[in-house]
């Protein structure tokens, strides 16, 4: 445990006066809340009201909130996958992912601590998700329908299963490309030709096999919340049917992602 | 690289010689870890590697490479912490390589010079037992040039084991008591610098009576070969060359007055273009 967290000092060190870093965490903290505002106004002055009530129902009250809110800032996935990107090529840039090693640092060492610093910043996100959650919740004012339980708090988990999934991508793809300009360009061409392969072969082709690509079976965690009313409920029932397989082939993505990353990092030449 | 293999002896200042493109750095870059060989071992002081051991040894490979947007303190700090080393000896490399002054400012706004100049203070951290530095006196003025020698030169007289890689002969030649030399990823010659380099020496006397000192020297049974080159001539042994206080009582003891003396040895830059080219022909 001492080791760790001396290994953790060291990334701390590196990050504690890095201003990209301050001013992209700051962007993170302030997107999410800002851009589910933008959302909740929108639904809010944007759909006609029978009986006083939205045609969307209150999806930015409890319990629903818990599942809005994470779908709209799964949206906003780009800005920590910058942010990952940007502190791993810094690295190959700056040579000193080689002179970490040099120093007295093994190759393992250097990998797992990257991989703990994305843990631990998706972990950040995940908790500004949550308190976004609260605080719509009881701006709100709406009466509690029901006691919340696991069927809400589960979405934040689902959150945190497709951030870690983007951040991996994200890992992947600065440690191939290695230049921050290039690995942005690459991340999000990938993010555009996946949806783009999704949509597709999912509408035209009829192929489900595409639910299953690495992004799309962790955006398919959290479902679009705003048409929980006008969807036949027969939707919602297959995609609940789906969360295990859903779930299992995420956390098997992230698992490969993690041996393939360490496994390349300790076997090529730095 | 193909069938390197060599011991560097304790307290030794090992100079790794070789044109650009020899594999001196991909040599250092598969001991620190940092590239991985196809086939082949090597040990850091008797024992298998460890990332324990490169903790001991003071390495600048190819290029200073820090966080940009640091400042040497704050570069320092992460290298002590890697290290495992005191962060309080910070203070005292920055001073022994001139830049506590400049140690709040940020490595970007460092010249090439600095650069390396910090990088030497970063192996300097902890005293460690070895170091290894490659091309150390890359980008520095002739005064920073100099100081990183004598540095080098005091460090050994420490005690320190300098494995040290570079193109720049006179660099070696002054401060290396062993040396190896590569070419093309291939092990010339290894071991300690007079029997590997086989400088060759020899002396240039000169007199106003030249007829008669070439009598002198004719009868010196060690004499190999004596050749006339302007108003002196160069004399060459079979063994040892004999010591100069020697030779001139000798002359004078026979009526001859040097008016000119001079210990010559062959540069190392010629012994190595030499072997080097021996290997590529």
């Amino acid at each position: 445990m001492n080791d760790l967290l001396h290994t953790l000092r060291v990334e701390w060190l590196k990050l504690k006066y890095y201003r990209t870093f301050w001013v992209l965490l700051i962007i993170i903290t302030a997107c999410i809340p800002a851009f589910n505002y933008v959302i909740y106004d929108i639904t809010d002055n944007s759909f006609p009201k029978i009986n006083g009530q939205n045609i969307l129902g209150n999806p930015f009250s409890f319990p629903h909130v818990w599942l809005t809110v994470p779908f709209n800032s799964g949206l906003l996935m780009f800005i920590p996958a910058i942010l990952i990107i940007t502190l791993f090529t810094n690295e190959y840039s700056y040579r000193t992912h080689r002179q970490n090693v040099i120093d007295g640092w093994s190759r393992w060492r250097f990998i797992r601590i990257k991989m703990i610093e994305v843990f631990l910043l998706n972990l950040f996100v995940t908790g500004i998700v949550v308190l976004t959650c609260l605080c719509f919740g009881f701006i709100t004012k709406t009466p509690v329908q029901s006691k919340p339980g696991w069927d809400q708090y589960r979405f934040i988990l689902f959150f945190y299963v497709e951030i870690l999934d983007y951040s991996l991508i994200a890992v992947l793809i600065a440690m191939l490309i290695k230049r921050a300009g290039l690995a942005l360009g690459v991340f999000f061409l990938y993010m555009i030709i996946e949806q783009f392969v999704v949509s597709l072969c999912r509408n035209k082709f009829k192929q489900e096999w595409v639910d299953y690509l690495p992004q799309e079976v962790s955006d398919r965690l959290i479902p679009q919340p705003f048409a929980r009313r006008i969807l036949a409920p027969g939707n919602y029932a297959l995609w609940e049917k789906h969360i295990p397989l859903y779930l299992s082939i995420a956390a098997l993505y992230i698992i490969i992602y993690i041996l393939f990353i360490s496994w390349r990092f300790r076997k090529s030449d730095l | 690289m193909q069938d390197v293999s060599f011991d560097v002896p304790e307290g030794a200042v090992f100079g790794i010689l070789g044109p650009n493109g020899s594999g001196k750095t991909t040599l250092l870059g598969i001991v620190m870890d940092v590239l991985i060989a196809s086939a082949g071992t090597y040990t850091w002081f008797g024992n298998p590697p460890s990332e324990n051991q490169r903790r001991e040894i003071g390495t600048l490979l190819e290029t200073p490479n820090f966080y940009h947007y640091l400042s040497a303190q704050h570069n320092l700090e992460i290298a002590a912490l890697i290290k495992h080393k005191p962060v309080d000896d910070i203070e005292r490399v920055l001073k022994l390589v001139r830049l506590y002054e400049r140690k709040d400012s940020k490595f970007q706004t460092y010249s090439l010079g600095m650069k390396q100049r910090l990088a030497i203070a970063s192996c300097l951290l902890g005293d460690p037992a070895v170091l290894v530095f490659d091309e150390p006196t890359n980008g520095l003025d002739p005064s920073g040039i100099a100081e990183i020698r004598q540095l080098i030169i005091d460090l050994a007289a420490g005690g320190k084991t300098i494995i040290l890689a570079s193109h720049l002969l006179a660099e070696v030649e002054k401060v290396c008591t062993h040396v190896a030399i590569l070419q093309q990823g291939l092990l010339i010659k290894s071991g300690d610098v007079l029997s590997t380099l086989n400088q060759e020496s020899w002396l240039e006397l000169g007199s106003a009576d030249m007829a008669g000192l070439k009598e002198i020297l004719d009868h010196l049974p060690q004499v190999k070969n004596i050749v006339r080159a302007g108003n002196h001539f160069q004399v060459y042994f079979s063994e040892r060359i004999p010591e100069p206080e020697w030779i001139n009582r000798h002359c004078f003891e026979h009526h001859i007055v040097l008016n000119f003396l001079q210990v010559m040895k062959r540069s190392l830059e010629s012994v190595f273009i030499e072997l080097t080219h021996n290997v590529s022909n």
